[in-house]
């Protein structure tokens, strides 16, 4: 295989194998979150901003596989 | 009578649907995502050393989301009433958003000193994000197109930087340069574990900055990547039914990076308000 068509190859799989990491986290996050607000609803705002916080940070690592992908796509 | 109206608009709809798919395509034109994303500089000014200075679209993006942020700030503490109008009400709740929900609930001590710097960068990073989703004439030969000054790594990574440089001045100012440091490993542990945990925590404080740059920068960029995927999906179809489709399908999508926007800059701020507060706070 030539260099550009392994280039595109690990982009792609860079991106496939590193959102199953955050998929997973966002997934159990979100669900505790939701089982505390049924359990405790008059302090939903606060986990509501605590989630949402926690959102962003495994997003994060999501988006980090995209840079690399990006990376091997145009600039290597 | 009334259900046979409505039974008739809808076999109506459904045979217009239907026959859009047999009308031919248009022509086909060339569009490519990537092409939003090239600055190409707008005056060119000479380079200092490595550091280009020519004006780039970039640039006159920041400057509008300074000058619109300064002018809706003095509109609306000039104006002032006791019973708000939509605007001023909008406006305070974003403030008291800032005040409460991120200094407030966040940092325990040096909230006064602070507020201004966290309050500054969330309307900072939610206007660039919210000006990124208005076409202005800044694409080629002027014509209206989309950019995000965020979805540019060096302007997330000068924000960061800010945020970067505030923690460890706020912590060095509070305890000292050579304490601040010798914190960052607790002094509860046994000798060798404690060099281990200061290189630890000296690797992961660096991180922070790459975190919050890379984080705002990826999330705008492939927002607006698939903004464009969608609105340009129609040309590669080709035909008129896979455009009515798309058009709402570009709508919605539009509406998730509202919210997008709007969510990246509450994380930018509330953030950099863990960050400072944890340097103030070291012991915990």
């Amino acid at each position: 295989m030539d260099a550009e068509a392994t280039k595109l190859l690990a982009a792609g799989i860079s991106m496939g194998v590193g959102s199953l990491g955050p998929a997973l986290g966002l997934g159990m996050l979100i669900s505790k979150a939701l089982e505390s607000i049924a359990r405790q609803p008059e302090v939903s705002g606060d986990i509501r901003t605590n989630m949402f916080i926690g959102i962003g940070v495994t997003e994060a690592v999501a988006l980090y596989a995209f840079v690399i992908a990006l990376i091997l796509i145009f600039v290597a | 009578m009334k259900r046979g109206l409505v039974a008739a608009w809808l076999v109506l709809g459904l045979v217009a649907l239907a026959a859009l798919a047999f009308i031919p395509g248009g022509h086909k034109t060339e569009f490519s995502v990537a092409e939003e994303f090239e600055l190409q500089p707008l005056i060119e000014l000479p380079s200092i050393g490595p550091v280009d200075l020519s004006i780039t679209k970039a640039v006159v993006y920041l400057w509008i989301a300074a000058a619109a942020l300064i002018v809706i700030a003095i509109v609306v503490s000039r104006t002032l009433k006791p019973i708000p109008s939509r605007f001023q009400y909008a406006v305070e709740t974003l403030y008291g958003l800032a005040r409460e929900g991120i200094v407030g609930s966040v940092m325990k001590s040096g909230q006064a000193t602070w507020f201004p710097y966290i309050a500054g960068a969330f309307f900072f990073v939610l206007t660039s994000n919210l000006l990124g989703l208005i076409p202005l004439p800044f694409a080629e030969h002027h014509q209206f197109g989309f950019y995000a000054a965020t979805a540019n790594l060096y302007v997330t990574l000068a924000l960061a930087l800010c945020t970067f440089l505030f923690t460890h001045y706020a912590g060095i100012r509070k305890n000292g340069f050579v304490r601040y440091f010798r914190n960052w490993a607790p002094p509860s542990a046994p000798p060798v574990l404690r060099q281990l945990i200061l290189v630890i925590h000296a690797v992961s404080e660096a991180f922070r900055l790459v975190s919050l740059s890379v984080r705002l920068f990826a999330n705008m960029l492939a927002g607006h990547a698939i903004l464009g995927v969608f609105f340009a999906m129609a040309l590669i179809f080709q035909s008129y039914l896979a455009a009515a489709a798309l058009q709402m399908g570009s709508v919605l999508i539009y509406l998730f990076e509202i919210f997008v926007a709007f969510i990246q800059a509450f994380i930018f701020a509330i953030l950099s308000a863990v960050y400072i507060g944890g340097a103030l706070d070291q012991e915990h």
